[in-house]
């Protein structure tokens, strides 16, 4: 990465993993990971919309938590797993939500996207038959609490990750019912 | 975007070694744990700084035992974690709840425990830009001289917004910090002082490490409550813990701990109505204590007067739950 | 969904084939892999950075500006200053009061004053710090009232009348007779808060200019041909050596659709360097910004009918417009002119007068300037429905006006689903069982309104088509599509693709829309006043009927049969009497390409100009080729003992004409109703001090403190969350107009504007207040209950 500016503090090395690959990146100290991203790696998936954590927009997944990349220190995520919307999906594939936020028409202006998608993937992952057998509404919201979209009123959004999730669980049980059936 | 501006972040792994480093920069040195606060606070130009030490990479900070008599929470433990611990749900379900109502979900797993201890204070005179602090002519916490929540007022008055602050101490919690001189323990309740410009007793020099917490006896029962106008992301506008000490059917003691008003949270005790039913009075007679004896500031963005009647409400809800009452007072038709 | 005709393909005699299925925007994905280039993720080699010094005045003579010390340190390599672009502009021809740089006078807390391109933002900050502006300090005017008592201290100084910007007086029939003879007036005064438009992508320019002298702004923008115009002027460069391309746009809502300060600062510093320069809001500059929602001081008496006819409206509006016009004009004139449907009003006058303050310019936020007049019309009409005793839906069918016909301001009304829009929310939300037998806390309230699709003037006068498109096709069964068009996320690109696959027989994912880029692509106007379906479909459609006229003739020649007798659909050219003969797409293509040589053809679009509008000085203002109609009902729950009021269900019927993307209709529906829904509840564009204050702030309001504005974060600006937001129902009605494409009318800001009073009536029903100062918050809620136990309300 070039940095032009005289004035900007040495670079620092970071290790990380980012999107599965390892990486390994100089920035400046004072860089948040929301600008080592978009203006260090042009990984402009991750958008920037408030400044200051107030909107959701810059979301990301380190170490599989959805966290806020505008108020990270890009050399604090030293050695940690770093996800970004660019890394949703596979094989070229379009991940699941992806998939049902383009056809339920989750997705307006599509600025909140990738951070909607951040949060919601956690979500997905972090369902489990056990806990909760049936998807609810209010958990959706809840993990969408911190990422603002101005376009859809959230009927949309929360109508495609409740399709996916409901997939999701129904899987869950196939493998439990299957399981169970072993001898 | 907002910028950072430069500064020096220092990682230690090592409590001794951030102690080290700690020592050698203050004053000009800040802890950097989730980023949440200080981040922003850095990017408006209302912290300035020149040493970061953080508290990433400190394992001490991390992680939640239980003893036989006490929750030890290490400062670095995230304030997701703390809402679902086990331990914590168990023994402190108050402070789990306050937790779970900390900000957004992408804050919560940033944002520690000891981060939110030390949350800076807040006020819509100081939470801005450069440029609209410049517009006001600044304020007492920003290059300014004058209070303008206060008219006249000597001492910053910006509110102590931490959710969690409230039950912890209502809970007894007792902060631990170490610095090059060694530990000091203090209870949470003595850890505010009234200066909004730094209201945490906790000198730069300083680390906060932990909080323990007695766990509370089956006699004691402690709720938190928060009022924001939106359900999620929003800092408190009103922040309460009552804990009703009960003796059978009567109360024996406890507290009421209101935060979100100046820099210091306002903390009655209940021993003088000790003895008193289980009821609604109660819960009247807690709202009425703090109306008395607590008054938000307009120095956080709403209205005030508004505030101090929710406080109340809220407070005499904590009480209706606690005492197994509806929450609700019951609505006659007309 | 109503009983219209059936659907049809009336130029191909087949059933639609594309219109009106479930489809979602075919380049959805693309944001969604984080492909789409939003304008800050451009990259530019040699890049500079820009950064805009603001104003910490909010009026102010600016005495010099000293950029030297800027000028002078490393990594700065140019300065800005207003002198350089002296042009004053602004989005309505008829009054340019703005400046790319203020040059003379700051006349808000945030007016931009100098710029600095340089190696980083960082320095650009920095170097904006050393700039030295001497500043006189004059008294701020940040209330109309103050503006108003005020005229010899002038916000500024070439206005003809003081501080008021615009004032518009309009009678139609003699209200005064109606309302002495009415059996019941209303009266009531009503106040309307500021909100923003809250678009989550900040506002961001980049411009370059190439080795030919073409100078190239790409912008977040809604609206690149006037954008393109603009800069012409100020910049005093030939439009021709001016390209805009608009990138996809994170969000417009209204607050995209002018251009602002960093559009030309962007410009004139890449013209001064040589070099590509970026400029990207911070979220307080997107709030300094602003051109959001007038706040309206209304008063008004409506007189009645004891059988609840509405006889006469008079009303009377003060619209805090801030510093300065934006789209003040039309402003003022919406403020009056978009109520006279959907009821009949036998007569009506009204007085608005704009004013000008020392805060951020107002503007258009979706439903521009018909928001607040409606809010008020509405609860005066629930206040009728209660004091003649007539159910609020009945008093309101009872009062419609019809369809192909004209209001009372000369307007042509042509299709209209209101009563259709009523039944369906009154069905859906069990009004009939359920309205006067909630438990007390609980209540539902019920509302309607109109808004326009697009106008039938551009905002400067000409005779040129408002929107323009061309079309083309090949031998790869593809066809690509250049429209102006500015798609804001509201799916404009989608609706082009649309109507092309219709007529053209492909798939969706068979047309590249390539929008909004002046060197590619023919004029649009702009996404703005909900024109772009009616107005770009309508070109579109023209030139895909040309194009597909050819390939059909060419299918036609080679069956040997009639044109007519040829229909595309599915990718396929099919004879209509016989489904088993057909030939692919791509193969008609080919015929069609040999025949005619390169397939290509324009569509173009201009608005009806007979017998639409009121022959009077502004009788053009707010006639529109067709219009849009909405109803509302909010159930809402009230807690008594705090205040709170949670909106439980919304339920919203939209009449679009035709819904072309069923999708996509009702997420312009649920969003309207979002945004309504918070601005009711939850957002305030607040400026301190100011005669609309709710919180309760006691300060010192000496010079230089005042006009700041209170909520500039997305954290103080309150959003509503996903936990926040009710249940959206989102139901469409379809009136098919003769003058949309296939029938279509709007369907982005009309869904917005009833939600704001049926929410009002709710909390009337659930509790017998009445807020009519907005916002709605609990402390109102709180005083009107006591008012109530203490016979005062």
């Amino acid at each position: 990465m070039t940095v032009a500016d005289p004035t900007t503090p040495a670079p620092v090395l970071v290790h990380l993993h980012l999107n599965g690959e390892p990486t390994s990146v100089a920035v400046p100290p004072h860089w948040t990971l929301l600008e080592l991203l978009r203006y260090g790696l042009n990984l402009t998936g991750t958008k920037q919309g408030c400044d200051k954590g107030d909107c959701g927009t810059c979301t990301v997944r380190i170490d599989g938590e959805p966290q806020l990349a505008c108020l990270t220190l890009a050399v604090e995520v030293r050695d940690r797993h770093v996800e970004t919307v660019e890394g949703l999906g596979v094989g070229g594939e379009p991940h699941p939500l992806q998939e049902a936020f383009a056809r339920v028409g989750a997705a307006q202006c599509g600025f909140c996207t990738p951070g909607m998608l951040m949060s919601a993937s956690a979500y997905l992952d972090d369902l489990s038959l056990q806990d909760a057998p049936v998807v609810r509404r209010e958990d959706i919201a809840a993990a969408l609490g911190g990422n603002l979209c101005r376009c859809t009123g959230y009927t949309k959004i929360l109508q495609a990750i409740e399709e996916v999730a409901q997939s999701v669980l129904a899987r869950q049980q196939d493998l439990a019912t299957s399981d169970a059936e072993e001898p | 975007m907002l910028r950072l501006p430069p500064f020096t972040l220092h990682q230690p792994t090592t409590l001794a070694e951030a102690v080290a480093l700690l020592a050698q920069y203050a004053p000009d040195v800040r802890v950097i744990s989730g980023g949440t606060d200080l981040v922003p606070n850095l990017k408006l130009a209302q912290t300035k700084v020149g040493h970061l030490v953080s508290a990433k990479f400190l394992e001490k900070l991390h992680g939640i035992t239980r003893t036989d008599t006490h929750l030890r929470i290490g400062a670095a433990t995230g304030l997701h974690a703390l809402a679902q611990d086990g331990d914590v749900q168990d023994v402190l379900p108050a402070l789990a709840y306050a937790a779970s109502r900390i900000a957004s979900p992408q804050i919560r797993n940033m944002g520690t425990l000891g981060g939110n201890i030390s949350l800076d204070t807040r006020c819509r005179y100081i939470n801005q830009s450069e440029l609209w602090r410049e517009a006001l002519g600044g304020c007492l916490k920003s290059h300014g001289t004058e209070c303008h929540v206060v008219p006249g007022g000597q001492g910053c008055v910006a509110a102590l917004s931490a959710d969690t602050v409230p039950s912890l101490i209502a809970y007894g919690a007792i902060a631990e910090m170490v610095s090059d001189q060694g530990v000091r323990r203090a209870p949470v309740a003595e850890l505010f002082q009234q200066d909004g410009t730094w209201h945490v007793r906790i000198a730069r020099e300083e680390i906060l490490v932990a909080v323990e917490i007695p766990i509370p006896s089956p006699q004691t029962r402690v709720a938190y409550r928060k009022w924001a106008v939106r359900q999620s992301i929003d800092f408190p506008l009103v922040s309460v813990a009552v804990r009703l000490d009960v003796d059978g059917a009567v109360l024996a003691g406890g507290s009421i701990v209101v935060g979100a008003l100046g820099p210091r949270p306002r903390v009655l005790t209940l021993e003088r109505l000790a003895g008193r039913p289980l009821d609604e009075a109660l819960a009247q007679a807690l709202g009425q204590m703090a109306w008395d004896r607590a008054r938000p500031l307009p120095n956080i963005p709403y209205d005030a007067e508004y505030r101090r009647e929710r406080m109340v409400i809220e407070i005499r809800r904590a009480v209706r739950v606690l005492v197994g009452l509806p929450e609700k007072p019951l609505v006659t038709k007309t | 969904m109503t009983a219209a005709a059936k659907p049809e393909n009336a130029s191909q005699g087949r059933p639609y084939a594309v219109v009106g299925a479930r489809h979602g925007k075919p380049d959805a994905l693309d944001a969604m892999a984080g492909l789409a280039k939003y304008t800050d993720d451009i990259q530019l080699p040699r890049l500079l950075h820009a950064k805009i010094l603001r104003s910490p005045h909010a009026h102010a003579r600016i005495r010099s500006i000293d950029t030297s010390a800027a000028e002078g340190m490393e990594g700065v390599h140019a300065v800005v200053v207003g002198a350089e672009m002296p042009t004053r502009y602004g989005v309505i021809p008829w009054t340019p009061d703005e400046q790319a740089l203020a040059a003379d006078k700051v006349r808000y807390v945030g007016d931009a004053v100098a710029a600095v391109a340089a190696v980083s933002e960082d320095v650009a900050i920095a170097a904006c710090k050393r700039i030295v502006v001497d500043y006189e300090v004059l008294t701020p005017l940040t209330t109309p009232e103050a503006a108003l008592a005020n005229p010899q201290n002038k916000i500024h100084e070439a206005n003809k009348h003081g501080n008021i910007t615009k004032q518009v007086q309009l009678a139609f029939g003699d209200v005064d007779a109606a309302l002495s003879a009415a059996d019941l007036v209303i009266e009531g005064h009503y106040e309307f808060h500021g909100s923003t438009h809250g678009a989550l992508e900040p506002h961001c320019a980049l411009a370059h200019v190439d080795g030919r002298g073409l100078l190239t702004v790409w912008s977040a923008t809604q609206v690149p041909h006037y954008l393109h115009r603009e800069l012409s002027k100020v910049l005093e460069i030939p439009t021709h050596k001016i390209r805009v391309i608009q990138p996809p746009v994170g969000g417009g809502f209204g607050g995209k659709s002018e251009p602002f300060d960093l559009e030309f600062v962007a410009a004139k510093l890449a013209m001064k360097t040589g070099r590509p320069v970026k400029c990207l809001y911070t979220r307080e500059e997107v709030f300094l910004a602003h051109r959001g929602r007038h706040p309206f001081d209304m008063h008004y008496r409506t007189g009645f009918s004891a059988d609840g006819k509405i006889l006469g409206v008079d009303a009377k509006s003060i619209l805090d417009g801030g510093a300065y016009s934006s789209f003040g004009l039309v402003t003022t004139y919406y403020s009056g002119q978009l109520l006279g449907s959907p009821y009949v009003f036998q007569s009506y006058r009204f007085n608005s007068t704009r004013v000008y303050t020392n805060k951020p310019a107002c503007g258009p936020k979706r439903g521009h300037g018909s928001v607040q007049p409606r809010f008020a019309i509405e609860v005066q009409l629930d206040k009728a429905a209660r004091a003649l005793h007539i159910d609020p839906i009945a008093l309101r069918r009872r009062n419609f006006i019809g369809e192909n016909t004209t209001t009372i301001n000369e307007f042509h009304i042509g299709s209209s689903g209101f009563l259709e829009c009523l039944d369906l929310v009154e069905t859906a939300s069990g009004w009939k069982t359920r309205y006067g037998k909630l438990p007390r806390g609980r209540g539902l309230g019920v509302a309607g309104s109109t808004y326009i699709s697009g106008t039938n003037y551009c905002i400067y006068p000409t005779d040129l088509p408002q929107s323009g498109v061309q079309i083309c096709l090949d031998r790869s069964g593809r066809v690509r599509v250049f429209a102006g068009t500015s798609d804001i996320g509201q799916g404009s690109s989608t609706m082009i693709a649309v109507v092309a696959a219709e007529e053209l027989g492909v798939h969706l994912d068979d047309v590249r829309v390539i929008a909004a880029d002046s060197d590619l692509c023919p004029v649009d106007l702009g996404a703005y006043s909900s024109r772009v379906t009616l107005m770009a479909g309508n070109a579109c459609l023209n030139a895909a009927r040309e194009l597909a006229g050819k390939v059909r003739q060419a299918v036609a020649a080679k069956w040997g049969c009639q044109k007519r007798d040829v229909i595309l659909a599915d990718r396929r050219a099919q004879r209509l009497d016989d489904p088993q003969v057909w030939m692919d797409i791509t193969e008609a293509f080919v015929l069609a390409e040999i025949e005619f040589g390169t397939m290509g053809s324009t569509g173009s679009y201009q608005t009806p100009r007979e017998d639409v509008h009121g022959d009077y000085r502004g009788g053009t203002i707010g006639a529109s080729p067709a219009y849009s109609f909405t109803a509302h009902i909010a159930e809402v729950s009230v807690d008594e003992e705090t205040g709170d009021v949670k909106v439980e269900n919304i339920w919203c019927a939209h009449d679009c004409g035709r819904a072309l993307s069923p999708v996509l209709v009702e997420g312009q529906i649920e969003g309207s109703v979002y945004m309504g829904f918070g601005e009711t509840l939850m957002e305030h564009h607040h400026v301190m001090p100011s005669g609309l204050r709710t919180d309760g702030a006691r300060r010192d309001t000496g010079p230089g403190k005042e006009g700041l504005l209170a909520h500039s974060s997305l954290l103080d600006y309150r959003m509503p969350t996903a936990l926040d937001t009710p249940q959206l129902f989102a139901g469409i009605v379809e009136k098919p107009d003769p003058r949309g494409p296939f029938g279509a009318k709007e369907a982005g800001e009309g869904p917005l504007h009833s939600v704001i009073p049926a929410i009002c009536n709710a909390i009337f029903d659930a509790c017998g207040v009445r807020v009519d100062a907005l916002p709605v918050t609990p402390a109102k809620i709180l005083a009107g209950l006591r008012a109530q136990r203490t016979g005062g309300g």
